[in-house]
């Protein structure tokens, strides 16, 4: 009899312990999952001290190949909130990660599911999503945040899922807000200005990145490396498009650092174009862990490249 | 006296009025100067007043005329209604302007209209399309290597997979999965209905059932398509322990545990488990123990940003398996029944992906092993019944696939197998093969197979054989990236 007492406190004790151990205390700051890395720093500079954010990618991958891991469904399973890019830009891993999470809060169209993409005007929406089109994204390019002006919608996005879910502290975000906003207002007039002598300037990059970009600075956009989206390009696309590239004098080619280094180095050799590697998130190459600075460098890297043709 | 008085009388008057009439006239100067003073000022304030009412007079006159010009302006721009009958001409800035705005209108019109329109298709769910053919040869025939398809040269169209999946309600999704494949002898399609099952989408504590037709969660690969395994074949080991893909019909609960690193317990039950062999022999009633009763525990571990390493350990029990898979005959002329089937599993998936070329690189090794322990029915050739007997056989595979461009995996897989009834039987083989994905739609694969049955296995009529095998796979229509193909 004692024996049995005493066993089954042990079990309740146990379990009791394991509850204790296990359940999570209760979050003092907001839960914060985001796809992709410049969301991260969108939501920790709105968000200040308040929020505690994690981010799917760590920068360096393609934003459309985030490996699917088992341990990102215990962080997504408590998240209040999760920030996606939206346009279908995380097709490839975030269905299977929402539904792995058995997280209701979350899922498409509940309100812990921040699209960012909410007042973009897409560009390159595609006339059909036939697969002979390539891998293509049917809201149209998801890429706008290399457009800084762009960003700014993703961030007061941003901004009103924080204060929808916490509005006892908007007075906060919004400071956080708009000294972010002042910060990174002053950079977009310095990058326009550095980036004014580049007007018409063609480049070619290895994915369809950079539309947005390309609208914003007025650069032309000549083409892609990859035959369709997704699609590696076969030799004869590599061959017209040297050819169309030589013709037009395009000077740039731009390799994203998650493609090999391989094609677009032979092709702007062919060409007698500059190779020059930029990345697409924040943390794609070292020192560029916030948008700003990733950013920074790509202005700089892309006017040096140039100005070092002239 | 009497003079002197009035007249003193009158003098001081005269003297006080003197001196009043001199303080008056002081004092009336100088309020008359004070007067005059003030008037003076007065004078020059409204001296300034009028210089404001001027001012503000000419002010006026000026915007008068800027209103006119306006006015002007504008009725210029907007030609008045002509009288009728009388054409009027218009500026060639505001035409153009005109035709522009008529454009658009008819653009935004045309917008509108369409999103009126209610399309038949509105409310269909996500279809797509999956076919596989496989060209085949072998050097021995199928009486001679135990498969379901001839030897020699064989073309099998394994797969014309049709999936649907949609949401039911905000609680719960669905999706079907229906296959037509060639019959071996005839050649005549047969349709089949793989998966069909309600999957909850918002329970609590982390929990999620299924419940249908589907592949129930056992080891790694058993719950995969045929067309999408990381080779032609089903292992061996699958092949016979589980009867090909996981298929049952019954229901699944999944458990997420609420810790801080991934844990996942799987448990179901259902008729049967296995596509490939034919269901328990019920008879007129089923009692629980006819059922199949599975569980799955699996983790995953980041052991650095590139490498990851992920077990899993299954169980599956059928108390009373009622003849499952009929009767096996066995080489000595005895013949086996299944009675109790029990099936232990532990597998595991060691990958290197590099977080930078995940898409272009990567190396995976995959691994199961599997315990069976299965209870017969034995009887002897003349149909007597022996002892029942429990046969504890093993089985396992183990693959190696590496991704070494965005199109092109190449890989090795190793089977060994246990017979069920008799685990002195083995068999072994051997197929390295090469994948080309031509993207993410197409892919061609090209597998070689040796398979070497031992002596034992080879009394069951088993022999070595050597098969070339190329597939070709496709999907059209939806595609979603499933949590198994990750």
């Amino acid at each position: 009899m004692k024996s049995r007492l005493f066993c089954l406190s042990s079990i309740i004790l146990l379990v009791g312990v394991f509850c204790m151990g296990v359940m999570p205390a209760h979050a003092a700051k907001i839960r914060v999952v985001t796809t992709l890395t410049d969301l991260a720093d969108f939501t920790r500079e709105v968000g200040g001290d308040l929020v505690e954010v994690h981010s799917l990618a760590t920068g360096v991958e393609d934003t459309h190949g985030v490996p699917m891991k088992p341990s990102f469904v215990p962080m997504m399973n408590r998240a209040d909130l999760i920030i996606v890019v939206g346009l279908e830009c995380e097709h490839a891993f975030l269905p299977a990660l929402l539904e792995a999470s058995k997280n209701p809060r979350i899922q498409i169209d509940r309100s812990g599911y921040v699209n960012c993409s909410k007042g973009i005007v897409p560009r390159d929406v595609p006339k059909s999503t036939e697969h002979y089109a390539g891998d293509v994204h049917p809201y149209g390019n998801p890429h706008y945040t290399l457009d800084p002006v762009s960003a700014k919608i993703a961030i007061e996005n941003i901004y009103n899922a924080l204060v929808e879910f916490a509005p006892q502290d908007k007075a906060q975000f919004t400071r956080n807000r708009d000294a972010y906003l002042a910060r990174l207002n002053a950079k977009i007039a310095e990058w326009e200005r550095e980036m004014k002598p580049l007007r018409g300037v063609k480049f070619v990059s290895y994915h369809e990145h950079w539309p947005y970009f390309a609208a914003r600075f007025g650069l032309d956009y000549f083409g892609t490396i990859e035959l369709r989206p997704g699609i590696d390009p076969t030799a004869r696309h590599i061959e017209e498009l040297t050819a169309a590239m030589k013709a037009q004098h395009v000077p740039i080619v731009v390799r994203e650092p998650q493609f090999p280094e391989k094609v677009p180095k032979r092709i702007a050799e062919q060409t007698g174009a500059t190779m020059i590697t930029l990345p697409i998130m924040p943390g794609g190459v070292p020192n560029t862990e916030t948008y700003i600075k990733m950013m920074d460098y790509i202005i700089h890297t892309m006017v040096t490249a140039v100005q070092s043709r002239k | 006296m009497k003079i002197m008085i009035p007249f003193v009388t009158l003098f001081m008057l005269s003297l006080f009025s003197s001196s009043v009439f001199a303080e008056t006239l002081e004092d009336r100067l100088r309020t008359l100067e004070e007067t005059l003073k003030k008037q003076q000022e007065t004078i020059q304030e409204l001296k300034a007043l009028e210089e404001n009412l001027r001012i503000q007079e000419q002010t006026i006159a000026e915007q008068r005329k800027l209103i006119e010009e306006l006015k002007a302006e504008i009725k210029q721009a907007r030609p008045s209604a002509p009288p009728e009958g009388v054409a009027v001409s218009q500026t060639p800035a505001a035409e153009q302007m005109q035709q522009q705005v008529q454009e658009l209108k008819g653009q935004v019109e045309q917008v509108v209209e369409a999103q009126r329109k209610v399309l038949p298709s509105e409310f269909n769910p996500s279809i797509g399309l999956v076919g596989e053919t496989i060209f085949s040869y072998r050097s021995r025939g199928s009486s001679q290597t135990g498969s379901d398809r001839p030897g020699g040269f064989d073309v099998f169209q394994r797969s014309v997979e049709l999936n649907a999946a949609a949401s039911v309600d905000p609680f719960a999704k669905a999706y079907v999965v229906a296959n037509a494949s060639a019959d071996a002898q005839t050649g005549e399609s047969t349709f089949n209905i793989e998966e069909a099952a309600i999957q909850t989408t918002s329970l609590p504590w982390n929990l999620e059932l299924k419940a249908g037709r589907f592949f129930g969660e056992f080891g790694r690969l058993s719950y995969i398509h045929d067309h999408e395994l990381p080779f032609v074949n089903r292992p061996l080991v699958l092949d016979q322990y589980i009867g090909g893909e996981s298929r049952t019909d019954g229901a699944q609960i999944n458990w997420l545990l609420p810790v801080e690193h991934y844990v996942s317990l799987t448990l179901g039950f259902g008729n049967q488990f296995g596509g490939d062999v034919p269901p328990n022999n019920v008879g007129d009633y089923r009692t629980p123990g006819g059922w199949n009763y599975w569980g799955r525990l699996s983790t995953y571990f980041d052991l650095t940003p590139d490498i990851s390493l992920e077990p899993g350990i299954s169980g599956l029990w059928n108390p009373k398996t009622q003849d499952h898979g009929g009767p096996f005959p066995q080489p000595d002329g005895n013949t086996f029944t299944e009675r109790e089937r029990r099936l232990v599993g532990a597998d595991l998936a060691l990958t290197w992906k590099p977080l930078r070329n995940n898409q272009f690189q990567s190396l995976t090794w995959g691994t199961e092993v599997l315990y069976s322990d299965n209870r017969y029915d034995v009887t002897d050739p003349s149909g007597n019944a022996l002892p029942s007997t429990s046969v504890p056989s093993w089985g396992l595979y183990s693959y190696l696939a590496y991704k070494f461009h965005r199109q092109w995996t190449t890989g090795f897989l190793f089977d060994w197998v246990e017979n069920l009834q008799n685990n002195k039987a083995k068999t072994y083989a051997y197929s390295p093969y090469i994948t080309w994905a031509l993207s993410h739609w197409n892919q061609l694969r090209l597998q070689y197979t040796y398979t070497a049955p031992n002596a034992a296995a080879a009394a069951y009529g088993l022999h070595s054989d050597n098969a070339v095998y190329l597939q070709w796979a496709w999907i059209i229509g939806s595609h979603a990236h499933g949590w198994q193909q990750r």
